[in-house]
């Protein structure tokens, strides 16, 4: 029974040593020299999971290891948050620029993320905080223990950059719309545009289909909503012409709003009676065995024009190698652009990336959505000046070892 | 009846799609869940929507049977091909592993359609071949850039390539190595990165086209 109480008190003193070697507590701090200027405050402009340290750089050797201790009222007891080498960080390691925060000269600052550790608090939730300095795994210095409130913010004060470039397209866009009621505005020609008459025509002499394929992009892909467009275009100089059209479809969603789309054009094109429900069909909603769905029918009916329009992956030359082979004319457009050299090779023409989202504007000719071309254009021109007037001043202050100019230009074109 | 049709819709898009803008510049709770909200709506909308899809592929191939259509024997396939992978996976309760033992409905992933999926990405080696021969015939001073270019990272990938660089062209102390990682560097990624700027700007002004209901294609227009 001795035996057994002796082993009980000897466990009993070592678990406590090893817990008062992982965490110290705040109460011990008179044993061990304290870290002056530790403070914990709120990491301003996240969701409220962060926690901005910062104290006095360069009061331990560079090799010294912190660790970051925390503590919650929900959680209890204090949890090893962080660890690191003073070396391994500083201020400027914050990822914030310039006129959202100012590391002070001298200081390290950490940004400790308390989502994972702790789960979700509440915003306004209390947390402790503390660091203790260690060397070769002996605890040398100890702050005192801090209480941080930690919030969710309203503003993303760092992503400002990013909302005046917003602005300014947004009046632009408001200006060119605006500008497009008084006068037409000059477009440029895209050959591959201007060839969706000669394959729709082409397929009406041949008797044969035309086939749309909108790729297998989601809805929300910008470019499958620029292909629905497009679809709404050649389904209506399809109708007109009393031609065919199929569109095989990889997302069901895509479908039902592709069938409103074509009816419509139908519609407009005073076809109502040759829609057809099927003219839109689902296929799968697996990449491959769409593919080797699509390239069957495509190999079985030999269509007249096929037009790949929308997002595509690895499917792209599948499908545009089986269309070469069977002599129809081509047309392609997608905005991932590692997939624009299988179009390219082919494809009779092939519409890059913006030219796609150009290409419902440009079919349609409504003065309001050829105006909003203008926008593209003007901000084509701003990233030109940009890229010119940056890439000179990056060069001159580099080669003048203007650190803060360079610093300051580079911050301004990041994205936060 | 014209304000449902045409200007409820039209309300909607614009509040949501300039909530979904605002989203990005604020970083509150709110601001996080509304986004998730959004993205678990989004995917009961597919989940219902599935099954229209999957209405239109039965009805689309039992039409093709029913009407002898050319090639309707390639639409019997579709519901065989339904019953193969649906009725294992009802039996084994989709699970495709129990008790370290393959189920109907794991054997059927892995003998059908594992291998038909790997056939046909199997196949894209051969269709990159005879693509690669099309965009060899130089027809133009833009294809013959092309070609150089290409033929330059071919000869580098291989040691024949690079043994005959060197006998040839070794004396410029320019090493094929070098030659591909300046093309890979500095003309391909300018060219990509003109390509991503259109597109970002594109992206951008569709999205405000439609947010502000300058496009409304999608709605139609009576």
């Amino acid at each position: 029974m001795a035996k057994t109480k002796t082993l009980a008190v000897l466990i009993a003193f070592f678990l406590a040593a090893g817990a008062a070697s992982a965490a110290p507590k705040a109460g011990k701090t008179a044993s061990v020299p304290a870290i002056a200027g530790f403070t914990a405050d709120d990491m301003p402009y996240d969701a409220g999971n962060a926690l901005l340290l910062r104290w006095p750089d360069g009061q331990y050797a560079a090799d010294t290891v912190y660790r970051v201790f925390l503590s919650t009222a929900e959680a209890g007891g204090w949890v090893q948050a962080d660890e690191f080498k003073a070396a391994d960080r500083s201020a400027k390691a914050i990822p914030l620029p310039f006129w959202a925060w100012e590391p002070l000269p001298g200081e390290l600052a950490v940004k400790l993320e308390i989502g994972a550790l702790v789960g979700e608090l509440k915003s306004g939730s209390d947390v402790k905080v503390k660091v203790a300095a260690f060397e070769k795994d002996k605890l040398i210095a100890e702050s005192l223990a801090v209480t941080a409130q930690i919030r969710g913010n309203w503003f993303r004060l760092d992503r400002l950059n990013n909302l005046i470039l917003l602005t300014v397209v947004v009046i632009a866009f408001f200006w060119a719309v605006s500008h497009a009621k008084r006068k037409g505005l000059f477009i440029r020609r895209i050959a591959g545009l201007d060839a969706i008459d000669e394959a729709i025509g082409r397929s009406t002499e041949m008797g044969k289909p035309i086939y749309y394929v909108p790729g297998i992009g989601q809805m929300s892909t910008i470019s499958t909503i620029a292909s629905t467009f497009i679809l709404g275009e050649v389904a209506k100089k399809v109708a007109s012409y009393d031609s065919q059209i199929k569109v095989p479809h990889y997302d069901p969603v895509v479908m039902t709003v592709a069938k409103e789309v074509v009816k419509q054009s139908y519609l407009e094109a005073g076809r109502p009676d040759s829609y057809r429900e099927d003219l839109n069909f689902f296929v799968s909603h697996d990449q491959f065995s769409y593919a080797a769905s699509v390239d069957g029918m495509i190999s079985r009916e030999k269509p007249a024009a096929i037009f790949f329009m929308g997002y595509f992956m690895a499917e792209s030359l599948l499908l545009a190698e089986v269309g070469s082979t069977t002599g129809a004319i081509q047309i392609a457009g997608t905005d991932v652009e590692h997939q624009l050299p299988f179009f390219f090779t082919a494809c009779d023409y092939t519409l890059i990336g913006e030219e796609l989202y150009a290409a419902g504007a440009y079919l349609s000719k409504e003065p309001m959505l050829v105006s909003a071309l203008k926008v593209q254009d003007l901000g084509k021109l701003v990233v030109m000046v940009s890229v010119a007037i940056g890439g000179l001043l990056v060069a001159v202050g580099a080669k003048l070892q203007w650190d803060n100019l360079v610093q300051v230009i580079m911050t301004l074109f990041k994205a936060y | 009846m014209k304000i449902i049709k045409n200007y409820l819709p039209l309300a909607m898009v614009m509040v949501m799609g300039l909530l979904m803008l605002g989203s990005y510049y604020v970083p509150h709770k709110l601001s996080v869940d509304y986004v998730e909200q959004m993205n678990k709506w989004e995917n009961i909308v597919f989940a219902f929507a599935f099954l229209l899809g999957l209405l239109s592929l039965f009805v689309s191939h039992y039409g093709k049977i029913r009407r002898r259509q050319d090639g309707w024997g390639y639409s019997i396939f579709v519901f065989v091909g339904f019953l193969i992978m649906v009725v294992p996976s009802l039996i084994s309760g989709g699970k495709q592993m129990v008790d370290g033992q393959v189920t109907g409905l794991g054997w059927s992933f892995r003998y059908v359609y594992n291998a038909l999926s790997a056939t046909m990405f199997a196949v894209l080696a051969f269709y990159i071949v005879s693509t690669a021969y099309r965009s060899f015939r130089i027809k133009s001073a833009q294809a013959f850039v092309l070609f150089v270019a290409a033929f330059i990272l071919i000869l580098g990938k291989v040691p024949l390539g690079q043994m005959a660089w060197e006998s040839v062209l070794g004396w410029t102390g320019y090493g094929i190595d070098r030659v591909i990682e300046w093309i890979m560097s500095v003309p391909a990624v300018a060219g990509k990165r003109g390509i991503m700027i259109g597109i970002a700007i594109g992206a951008i002004v569709t999205s405000l086209k439609i947010i502000f209901g300058i496009e409304r294609q999608y709605m139609g227009k009576d």
